[in-house]
């Protein structure tokens, strides 16, 4: 049992499923981000947690206790919103104060505890301007002063970094892991932004159509895909999911994968020990661009390096790296390359495949199998 | 005709100032439209010239047929009378304590009619429950009741709750009457109202009321300003409901007004009626000068995003 335990929750509007018996467990201290595209479920259960939404069936516990039929303001939870939900006809000073003030705090306490939080964010200068008058970082930061007064139990973040400009946003997410460095709270944090998922979580649960797709930390999400949605939905450019067959090759396990033209490529496989009585049977590849890479920028420790030429489609410079589009089982697959590459589109080039990094889905179900 | 001469030399001659050396061909449409904006301006501010020249006159300079011209000796008698001295009703207390009722009827009837129009907004928009828009429909449907549908029933029901013939009453009346606006102008604001912010008051620990008083209704400026102008405009104005529900010491400036222009004994004296009148338009004119430019932001701010 976590801090917060998300038990066998469902969330129905009228006939329509929502969220399907959703079980989460979130230790203390942890940062959990929800994932997933819009229509998830992944807001829908923010609200449950913070009491914005009824609980349809299921159980919703913070630190042992149930909370299903708990108030919002009785929670102990504090809630940063996408749009910031700063009150407009207050000061900076009265938004971080109402709550404290709702909650009957004394005045000499919310004085010290607005400094303090100002301090911390650095909006001290800011306390007596009303929110129409800030930019949008200094509004996410108003908004976060306001949840921290509260020192809650469970934070809950609500998109909090889609309003701003891409730079803001940056900077922003690298504040918010220094709070949570800094202060230790538990954290939900719901995103569609994949890369703000892998960033700042210390475990990820992805989501789609009102399930929850995997759990696991950053790495297991971005290794070991669960299943195709996972593997598509994390990682850009996304995983590459190729069309393949079961093979052997050097006495061991293989893929084979059609080139255009007729040809075909076999490539050892050795993760995919448990494949041996699927031979000669269809499977999706799953591979990274950066496992798909020119010789010199492959990874040297791994134990399962191919190299192939292949004929190039289009080659993309993207500044730090050069993204290259070959077709492998009749789609089109990209490899990642350093930024100087001699790679031209219409020319063979050698691609270095490294297998250790490669999985395999069952093309029925879509789960991994290897 | 000393005032139109005036308006219309200044209109002529602040165009070509402004323009300089283009040519005339050029200017002729802005000419024409400046003239025919200063015609209709013309047009709408002689009334309000008459009645204001004719107010300060001597009741001898308007009969002998001097309609048009300024006062020959300037007078303030008639306002006085108006004011204090006219007989209306019974005793001679001119137009001064039927002002008093009209101002004791509207302001607390404006007040209460958009401060629950305002609270019929928010739970019609952030509280929603089955059934809300139905009721919101029905709410709407006040709207078009004409006032005469209602005379005997509700004079049955003023009668019924004792407040027949008294300012209370009319204040029932015409609270029962602005709700239906009052609920449309705060509903259709409050739709466009960000719900994060009730759902970020609610985690903060405020309360239905505290969300109201608090966050929401400081919020509200424009669409009150809208909301107060309508209401007073029409409250102020009504003169079908203080005749049928009001007693002699109850009765609105409006129906005051009626009886001292309407009295078929003695002379008619014109002076004092245009005073009286002049009266009677001033504050619904003050209120829409002091919040008018407010006005129409709130209306376009309630219908653009609603």
């Amino acid at each position: 049992m976590g801090f917060l335990d998300i038990d066998r929750v469902t969330k129905s509007f009228g006939a329509v499923k929502v969220l399907n018996e959703t079980d989460i467990s979130v230790e203390k201290g942890e940062f959990l981000v929800l994932v997933g595209p819009s229509g998830c479920g992944k807001s829908t259960l923010l609200n449950m947690i913070a009491g914005l939404e009824s609980v349809t069936a299921g159980e919703i516990r913070i630190d042992g206790a149930r909370m299903n039929d708990v108030r919002p303001a009785e929670r102990n939870i504090a809630m940063v919103f996408q749009s910031y939900a700063l009150y407009p006809n207050m000061t900076v000073r009265g938004n971080i104060s109402f709550g404290m003030e709702m909650h009957k705090i004394p005045k000499a306490e919310r004085e010290e505890k607005i400094a303090q939080v100002a301090e911390l964010l650095q909006i001290t200068n800011l306390l007596d301007r009303k929110p129409g008058q800030l930019s949008g970082g200094q509004r996410q930061r108003v908004a976060m002063g306001r949840a921290l007064t509260r020192d809650p139990d469970v934070f809950l973040f609500d998109e909090p970094l889609s309003n701003l400009d891409a730079k803001l946003r940056v900077d922003m997410r690298t504040e918010i892991k220094k709070l949570h460095q800094k202060l230790g709270t538990t954290i939900v944090y719901v995103t569609h932004d994949q890369i703000e998922a892998l960033t700042l979580s210390t475990r990820i649960a992805v989501m789609y159509a009102g399930d929850v797709q995997q759990i696991g930390t950053p790495q297991q999400i971005y290794d070991d895909p669960a299943n195709m949605f996972v593997a598509g939905f994390m990682g850009s450019p996304a995983m590459n999911l190729l069309p393949a067959t079961v093979a052997r090759a050097e006495g061991g396990p293989a893929v084979r994968l059609d080139l255009a033209g007729g040809e075909a490529v076999t490539l050892p496989f050795p993760r995919a020990t448990g494949l041996d009585a699927r031979e000669g049977e269809a499977i999706v590849l799953g591979i990274r661009p950066e496992a798909m890479t020119d010789p010199e920028g492959a990874d040297r420790d791994s134990g399962a390096l191919h190299r192939v030429d292949l004929p190039v489609d289009v080659v993309e410079p993207a500044g730090s790296d050069t993204y290259v589009t070959v077709s492998l089982g009749g789609k089109d697959a990209i490899g990642r390359f350093r930024a100087h590459t001699a790679a031209e589109s219409g020319a063979r080039a050698p691609f270095v495949f490294d297998m250790e990094k490669a999985v395999a889905f069952d093309p029925d179900t879509e789960r991994r199998i290897a | 005709m000393a005032a139109p001469t005036a308006n219309a030399v200044t209109a002529g001659t602040g165009d070509p100032a402004r323009t300089g050396g283009t040519r005339l061909s050029a200017r002729l449409p802005r000419l024409v439209l400046y003239a025919l904006l200063g015609a209709f301006c013309l047009y709408y501010l002689l009334p309000l010239y008459v009645m204001v020249v004719n107010s300060f006159k001597p009741l001898e300079e308007i009969t002998s047929g001097g309609m048009m011209a300024l006062p020959g000796s300037w007078t303030g008698a008639p306002w006085r009378t108006a004011w204090s001295e006219a007989q209306i009703g019974v005793q001679p207390t001119g137009l001064r304590p039927y002002f008093l009722n009209s101002l004791l009827m509207v302001v607390p009837a404006v007040t209460i009619a958009t401060l629950l129009g305002a609270l019929n907004g928010y739970v019609l928009t952030k509280w929603r429950f089955r059934g809300a828009t139905v009721l919101f429909g029905l709410i709407l449907f006040g709207c078009f009741i004409p006032f005469q549908i209602v005379l005997i029933p509700m004079a049955r029901t003023l009668g019924f709750i004792g407040a027949a013939g008294t300012v209370r009453g009319l204040v029932f009346v015409h609270v029962v009457y602005g709700i239906s606006f009052a609920t449309l102008y705060f509903r259709n604001y409050y739709a466009a109202f960000p719900t994060e912010l009730i759902r970020a008051a609610q985690i903060d620990g405020a309360g239905f009321f505290q969300i109201f008083f608090r966050i929401l209704l400081p919020s509200s400026g424009p669409i009150a300003v809208v909301c107060v102008i309508w209401l007073f405009t029409n409250i102020w104005n009504d003169f079908l409901f203080g005749a049928s529900f009001a007693d002699y010491d109850s009765q609105p400036m409006t129906v005051a007004l009626n009886n001292l222009v309407q009295s078929s004994t003695g002379v008619k004296e014109y002076n004092v009626h245009f005073a009286g009148a002049i009266m009677a338009a001033l504050p619904t004119l003050l209120v829409y000068i002091v919040a008018g430019r407010f006005f129409v932001r709130g209306l376009m701010s309630g219908s653009v995003k609603g």
